[in-house]
């Protein structure tokens, strides 16, 4: 077949041509292989690659499946990262060198994962999100000058083709958008006080857990008897234990398109501040396609969602698919059981321009999955002339609250109300006697 | 646990428990096997994870041990428990036995797993546990022992072979998942999963058997709400047996669909699609593939 001497070439290739032993040789190809994919974004340890190398014994190195399970078993902990394994694999195997990208690989541009400039995707705008650019965020338009200029691909990129992604943020695009770009200040505040409530409120819910509790209304045999055993097994004290109260998942949906990224980002950046590691929150943002902020709400990942989700978008000014992103959420993550039981936050404009029935059937079936869900909406005076706006008409039967976002005591209330949510099921109608409410019935609190 | 000496006799063994395998999946349980690690497999609902393991278990004459996680699963339920009601009543009778020695221990499946020497330790659906429960068992999987106060370190002989499985409703720790291998078990392809309806039905005619399979593989294209896994294809395949067709149309098919999609929209939306259109791609694909089986064979 030609395969074992060509395996042990490449093997030994990816190295470098030498005279070693061939154990080292195959050590080195399988140390320089984890490095490479860890380069590229893949998590990998010493440990992993030791686990590797004593996989290699295991299997026969001249059968190209084996290598690739072995690898593959160690190196992939999640089905996201194949893509980008299966390119480096096909290197190692092919005898290419595994050459090590430059260091930009800090802003994740190089990770084949994501389409960066490297693999055929199209070069992005990086913005840095540490220190001061952290105004930048918030202040928006005043503080242009912090923004990270783009690297020498971002520019040349966005001289010509990328204007639609660095429009939303070129200050003369702004200037003629206003009206749309345009967040007062009190908005703002109101928004980010809100992501404090959050933090305060903590709603919870019961967990099949127990804790001790003095007044709690389930005998702890374990710990009744555990006391009476001191006693000659007279059981003088009883011990009770009561459900442990968790916190309750919170979901928020962000619309980063056009004009809801700045408040979108806004919230994001406040609720990590807010929130931090230890509240169960999971936060994506979406434009034409849904990106998950995996390590809730870390910022870095904030950055890269968003990058992402502006390369996504081939039209800033039309607004994005509410529908379709609904319905890319629940067959994926929400099959997996995301919005099972939490609290649904929805931020967007819902200036749709999908099929209007398509979003209302989304945000039904989120609506069923969901405790409460809810919709805060920047701009809700123009849903009634905007004739992007069908979509969200259509979805406001399926609201459990809607939130007029420019309105500061509205959003107050919404902070108010998710402290008071606790375990109480929220008044719906069942689907059988929902009444069949077309597009133009006026959606309940829009005029607030 | 007898050693296989190699993949192929791996997937053999198992192949005679009518669990298919693919080759990924039989590398990567071989080496699980052999470096003594635990195997993480995550895929889609009704791909066979739960099945692996105890296929594994019949192949090698084990016994299958199975700890089903769920929110709020503790020490208490996974690990080991103290017999108390039996405690009291030693106490009661004044007998002298210790209280807490082994004889009042209740072992639960982990306890159990160290104490019965190469059984298959089968920890399922793990990320329906809690996190704490995880970083518990982040110990227990690393040195396979564990301690208990009263009695003293537990070890295993001959360590389980551990089988984890994960729906990914979350992320499992980084930690757990670098002290495993790894495994995504995809839906079967339409061979694999003719071979499979055939070796668990074989009461199924193999005409029926390619078309359900066939019907069944282009559901999984229309990007439904639940695609239908290999469980729910068996169903139906046997569903048609037992009313007596031995091959599908429209009619029948119409009428149990919800054997197979348990989703209403997923319903409307393939009755909306006309059910004879796809019984018919179905059909003619079954003819393709046993044709070129056919061929195949013969040549």
């Amino acid at each position: 077949m030609g395969q074992p001497e060509r395996a042990r070439q490449s093997l030994g290739r990816a190295d470098r041509p030498g005279e070693r032993p061939p154990e080292q040789a195959i050590l080195a190809a399988a140390v320089d292989f984890a490095r490479t994919l860890r380069s590229f974004g893949l998590s990998t340890s010493v440990d992993s690659e030791h686990v590797f190398f004593s996989a290699l014994a295991e299997v026969d190195l001249r059968d190209r499946h084996e290598v690739y399970w072995a690898a593959h078993a160690t190196f992939v902990h999640n089905p996201d990262e194949r893509k980008a394994f299966d390119v480096i694999f096909e290197r190692l195997w092919g005898g290419q060198p595994l050459v090590l990208p430059e260091r930009s690989a800090e802003h994740g541009e190089s990770d084949p994962r994501m389409g960066g400039p490297q693999h055929g995707g199209e070069a992005l705008p990086q913005y840095r999100h540490e220190g001061k650019s952290k105004a930048a965020l918030d202040g928006g338009l005043k503080n242009q000058a912090t923004r990270d200029i783009p690297s020498a691909e971002g520019e040349e990129a966005g001289a010509n083709k990328q204007l639609g992604v660095l429009a939303a943020w070129s200050a003369t695009e702004t200037i003629s958008e206003k009206s749309r770009l345009d967040y007062a200040n009190d908005e703002l505040a109101a928004l980010r006080q809100l992501a404090e409530d959050i933090k305060r409120a903590a709603p919870e819910r019961q967990s099949r857990r127990t804790r001790p509790a003095r007044g709690g209304d389930r005998l702890d045999v374990r710990r009744t008897v555990r006391g009476s055993l001191a006693t000659d097994g007279e059981a003088f004290r009883l011990a009770y234990t009561a459900p442990r109260p968790r916190p309750r998942r919170l979901l928020f949906l962000c619309d980063v398109s056009g004009s809801m990224e700045r408040y979108s980002r806004v919230l994001l950046a406040s609720l990590k501040a807010a929130v931090g590691a230890a509240r169960k929150a999971e936060a994506f943002v979406f434009a034409t396609r849904l990106t998950r902020l995996t390590h809730s709400l870390d910022g870095r990942d904030l950055e890269r969602a968003l990058e992402q989700a502006r390369a996504s978008v081939p039209d800033w000014s039309g607004g994005t698919r509410i529908g379709q992103t609904l319905a890319e959420f629940n067959r994926g993550f929400g099959r997996r059981g995301f919005a099972r039981g939490a609290i649904v936050l929805i931020v967007s404009d819902g200036w749709d321009r999908g099929d209007p029935q398509t979003l209302a059937g989304e945000v039904r079936r989120l609506q069923l999955q969901a405790r409460r869900l809810v919709w805060i909406n920047p701009r809700p005076m123009m849903i009634d002339e905007q004739p992007l706006a069908i979509g969200m008409r259509a979805a406001m039967p399926y609201i459990d609250e809607f939130v007029p976002g420019h309105d500061p005591r509205a959003v107050a209330g919404l902070g108010r109300l998710i402290a008071t949510l606790g375990n109480e099921r929220p008044h719906r109608r069942t689907l059988a006697s929902a009444p069949a409410r077309g597009p133009a019935a006026a959606p309940a609190g829009a005029s607030a | 646990m007898p050693g296989f000496s190699s993949i192929g006799e791996l997937t053999s063994a198992l192949g005679r428990q009518r669990y298919l395998t693919d080759e990924g999946l039989g590398t990567v349980l071989f080496l699980a096997l052999r470096l003594r690690k635990p195997l993480l497999v995550e895929g889609e609902p009704g791909v066979g994870k739960t099945e692996l393991a105890k296929a594994l278990s019949a192949a090698a004459g084990a016994p299958l041990i199975r700890l089903q996680c769920y929110e709020g699963i503790d020490v208490h339920h996974a690990l080991y428990d103290w017999d108390y009601p039996r405690q009291l009543l030693q106490l009661r009778a004044g007998g002298s036995a210790p209280l807490y020695s082994e004889e009042f221990l209740i072992r639960r499946p982990l306890l159990e797993a160290l104490a019965q020497p190469g059984s298959v330790l089968l920890i399922d659906e793990l990320d329906r546990a809690d996190d704490e429960f995880e970083a518990f068992l982040l110990e227990f999987l690393s040195d396979f022992q564990v301690t208990i106060p009263e009695v003293g370190v537990m070890r295993a002989e001959v360590p389980p072979t551990v089988i984890i499985t994960s729906n990914r409703t979350r992320d499992l720790h980084e930690a757990l998942k670098r002290r495993c291998l790894y495994h995504w078990i995809d839906h079967p392809d339409l061979k694999r999963e003719v071979a499979i309806a055939r070796a668990r039905l074989p009461e199924v005619g193999e005409r029926l058997a390619h078309q359900v399979c066939a019907f069944v593989q282009d559901l999984r294209w229309l990007d439904l709400y639940r695609s239908p896994g290999v469980g729910e294809t068996l169903d139906w395949a046997e569903a048609f047996h037992t009313l007596g067709r031995d091959h599908i149309d429209p009619a029948t098919a119409d009428r149990t669909l919800g054997t197979l999609l348990k989703e209403r929209d997923d319903l409307d939306r393939i009755r909306g699609k006309g059910l004879e259109g796809l019984v018919d791609q179905a059909a003619e694909r079954a003819n393709q593939l046993r044709g070129e089986g056919a061929s195949g064979g013969a040549a």
